[in-house]
C-alpha cells in the first residue's frame, strides 16, 4: 500500500470523513444543547460563534423535571443490572453443571423465549401491569427485567469453560454449595460479569417501549419517555430538548469511552439492540 | 449421601426458582394471554372480552392500513439491509489490514452510535431533517432541491429519511460483527496471496468474502429480523406519517392496541402475523448459528 500514496491519502481521507459523519449529530446535539434558543440563528457559523450557556442543562434539571427522569433511569437500570449480575449466574450456574429433571425441556425454553418480539407481549404485559396496579410503580419497570434469558444464556456459556476441577478441588477441601457460587464461580465468571453488567445497564437505561407503556407520570418516567414526551409538546425549545439528551447521553458515552471492550463483548455475543 | 442429595437438588431449584417465576409470569403466561386476546374483541371501557375466533385475523385482509404497513415494513428492511450490510463488510474489511493506523479512533466513532440510546437519536435527526433544519440549510446554500416542509413531512421522503438515519445507526455494529468474523481468518492467506501479487480487491473477493459467509448470513438475518421491527424512530419522529407513509407494522401494533379504544384484539392479531414472519428468519438463524459453531 505504501507505494500508492494517493490511495492512501483517498483512503484515510473516506475513513475520516465517515467518522465525522458518525460523530456530527452527537456533536451537534451538544452544540445546541450549549445555546440559548438556538433556532434562532439562520447560518452555521452564527450559532457556532454566538455565546456558550449551560442554562438549558440548569433548566431541564430544574423545571422540566430532567433531574426526577435521570434518578428514575439511574435507579432502574442500576437495579435491574444488579438483578441480573445475581440471578443470571445463579440460574446459568445450575444449567452449566446440575443435573435435574426437565433441563433439555427448560433449556430450549430459554432459547426459545429469546425469539419472542416485545411487540407480542407489550399489550397482555401491559393489561397485567394495570390488573396489578403497577401501572407509575417500580416494580412493573424493575420486576420483569430481573432475570433475562439472554443474560443467562451468557453465563452458562462462560461458567461452562471455568474447569470443573477447581471446584472438585474446593469441595474435597469441604467447601459447600452456596460457597462454591458465591467464592469461586463468581469471582472466577468477573469478566463475563462485567460484560453482562455493561450490557445490562446500558440497554436498560436505554429502554424506551416498556417505561413508556408502564408509567403516565413524571414522577416514573426515564430518560428516554421524558425525551419523548418533551417533543410531543406544542413548541419545541431545541436548546432544552437537547440538553435533555445530553443528560440521558453523557453517561453512556463515558462508559462506552471507558468499556469499549467489554461492550464490544456484549454486543457482539448477544446480537441484540432495542 | 441420600440426603446430600436430596439437599443439592433442593439447592438446584433455588437457583432456578427467579427464572421459572419470571418465565411463568411474564413470559409465557403474557404468550398464551396474547394468543387469547387476538382471538378475542376486547372492550377497553368496560374490560370484557368476547370470543370472536379467528375474526380479527380475516380483518386483516380487509384492511388497506394494515397492508400499507406490511409495505413500508417491507421497503424499510429491503432497502436498508443490504446497503447497512455492503458499507460495514466494506469498512470491517478495511480496518481488519493490520496496516491501518488510528484503528481504534475510526472503530470507536463508527461504534458510537450503536450505544445511543434510539430515542436521543431520533430527536437529534428530527432537528436536522426539520423544514429549517441544518440539511436544507445545506442544500439551499448550494442551490441543491429540498423538501420544503422538511425532510419528514413530505410523504415521499418521510421514509427514506428514517432509513438512511438507520442505516447510519447500525453499520457501526455490524461492521464490529464483520470484524469478529475476520479475526478468524488466517493472516498467512492474506500474506502468500500477497506474495502471488493480488491486489487488496482481489484479496476481499477471494479470501475475505468466501471465509466470511457464515457471518455474513448471521448479519443479513438478525438485521431482517430487526428491522422488520422498527418501531421507535417511528414513534418519536413521525407518528406513522405524513398520510401512513411511514406506518410501519410494529407501529400498527401499537397505534391499534394504545392510542384506539376496543382495538387490542385486533392489535394481537397484526403482532403475531408479524411474529410468524420473524420465526422464519429466527428458524434461519438458529440454524446458521449451528453452522457458525
Amino acid at each position: 500500500m505504501n507505494s500508492y500514496p494517493i490511495r492512501k491519502i483517498l483512503l484515510y481521507g473516506l475513513l475520516f470523513l465517515i467518522a465525522i459523519g458518525m460523530i456530527f449529530p452527537i456533536f451537534w446535539m451538544l452544540l445546541l444543547s450549549l445555546k440559548e434558543y438556538p433556532e434562532k440563528y439562520q447560518t452555521f457559523q452564527e450559532l457556532l460563534f454566538s455565546n456558550f450557556t449551560l442554562k438549558n442543562f440548569v433548566d431541564a434539571l430544574q423545571s422540566d423535571s430532567f433531574d426526577i427522569y435521570f434518578l428514575n433511569s439511574l435507579f432502574v437500570a442500576t437495579l435491574v443490572t444488579a438483578g441480573n449480575l445475581l440471578f443470571c449466574t445463579l440460574v446459568a450456574y445450575a444449567f452449566a453443571r446440575k443435573e435435574f429433571i426437565g433441563k433439555t425441556v427448560l433449556f430450549a425454553t430459554l432459547l426459545g423465549v429469546m425469539i419472542i418480539p416485545p411487540h407480542v407481549i407489550m399489550i397482555p404485559l401491559y393489561r397485567m401491569m394495570v390488573g396489578y396496579g403497577w401501572i407509575n410503580s417500580y416494580y412493573s419497570l424493575v420486576l420483569p427485567w430481573l432475570v433475562t434469558p439472554f443474560g443467562i444464556f451468557l453465563m452458562r456459556q462462560y461458567i461452562m469453560t471455568i474447569p470443573r476441577e477447581i471446584e472438585d478441588a474446593a469441595r474435597i477441601d469441604g467447601a459447600g454449595f452456596w460457597y462454591i457460587i458465591f467464592r469461586i464461580i463468581m469471582p472466577l465468571s468477573k469478566p463475563m460479569l462485567t460484560v453482562l453488567a455493561i450490557y445490562t445497564f446500558l440497554s436498560n437505561w436505554n429502554s424506551f417501549l416498556f417505561p413508556y407503556l408502564f408509567t403516565n407520570t413524571e414522577k416514573f418516567r426515564t430518560l428516554p419517555v421524558g425525551l419523548a414526551f418533551y417533543l410531543g409538546k406544542q413548541s419545541i425549545d431545541w436548546g432544552h430538548l437537547m440538553a435533555g439528551a445530553a443528560i440521558s447521553a453523557f453517561p453512556i458515552i463515558v462508559i462506552f469511552i471507558i468499556f469499549q471492550r467489554q461492550i464490544i463483548k456484549g454486543l457482539t455475543s448477544g446480537a441484540l439492540k432495542e | 449421601m441420600l440426603n446430600h442429595r436430596v439437599r443439592d437438588n433442593a439447592n438446584t431449584l433455588t437457583l432456578l426458582m427467579p427464572w421459572i417465576i419470571v418465565l411463568a409470569v411474564f413470559w409465557l403466561y403474557p404468550l398464551f394471554y396474547a394468543i387469547y386476546i387476538s382471538l378475542t374483541d376486547y372492550k377497553t371501557l368496560t374490560n370484557t372480552a368476547t370470543f370472536v375466533g379467528l375474526a380479527n385475523y380475516e380483518n386483516l385482509f380487509g384492511d388497506s392500513v394494515f397492508w400499507v404497513a406490511l409495505q413500508n415494513t417491507a421497503i424499510f428492511t429491503l432497502g436498508t439491509v443490504p446497503v447497512t450490510t455492503a458499507i460495514a463488510l466494506i469498512l470491517a474489511s478495511i480496518l481488519n489490514n493490520k496496516l491501518i493506523r488510528f484503528k481504534e479512533f475510526f472503530r470507536a466513532s463508527y461504534f458510537l452510535p450503536t450505544v445511543t440510546s434510539l430515542v436521543v437519536i431520533s430527536l437529534i435527526f428530527t432537528n436536522l431533517y426539520a423544514r429549517d433544519g441544518y440539511i436544507n440549510n445545506i442544500l439551499s446554500m448550494f442551490g441543491m432541491p429540498f423538501p420544503e416542509r422538511g425532510w419528514l413531512l413530505d410523504t415521499s421522503t418521510a421514509l427514506l429519511s428514517i432509513m438512511a438515519m438507520d442505516v447510519w445507526i447500525s453499520i457501526g455494529y455490524y461492521m464490529i460483527l464483520f470484524l469478529a468474523g475476520m479475526q478468524t481468518i488466517s493472516e498467512d492467506l492474506y500474506d502468500s496471496a500477497k506474495l502471488n501479487g493480488a491486489s487488496p480487491v482481489q484479496q476481499f473477493f477471494y479470501i475475505t468474502l468466501p471465509l466470511i459467509k457464515p457471518t455474513l448470513l448471521f448479519v443479513l438475518v438478525i438485521n431482517t429480523i430487526k428491522s422488520f421491527q422498527v418501531f421507535i424512530e417511528i414513534f418519536v419522529m413521525t407518528k406513522g406519517g405524513p398520510l401512513d407513509s411511514t406506518t410501519t407494522l410494529v407501529y400498527l401494533v401499537f397505534v391499534n392496541a394504545f392510542e384506539k379504544t376496543d382495538m387490542m384484539g385486533y392489535a394481537s392479531a397484526i403482532a403475531f402475523v408479524l411474529f410468524f414472519i420473524l420465526l422464519v428468519f429466527s428458524y434461519l438463524q438458529i440454524k446458521f448459528l449451528k453452522v457458525r459453531d
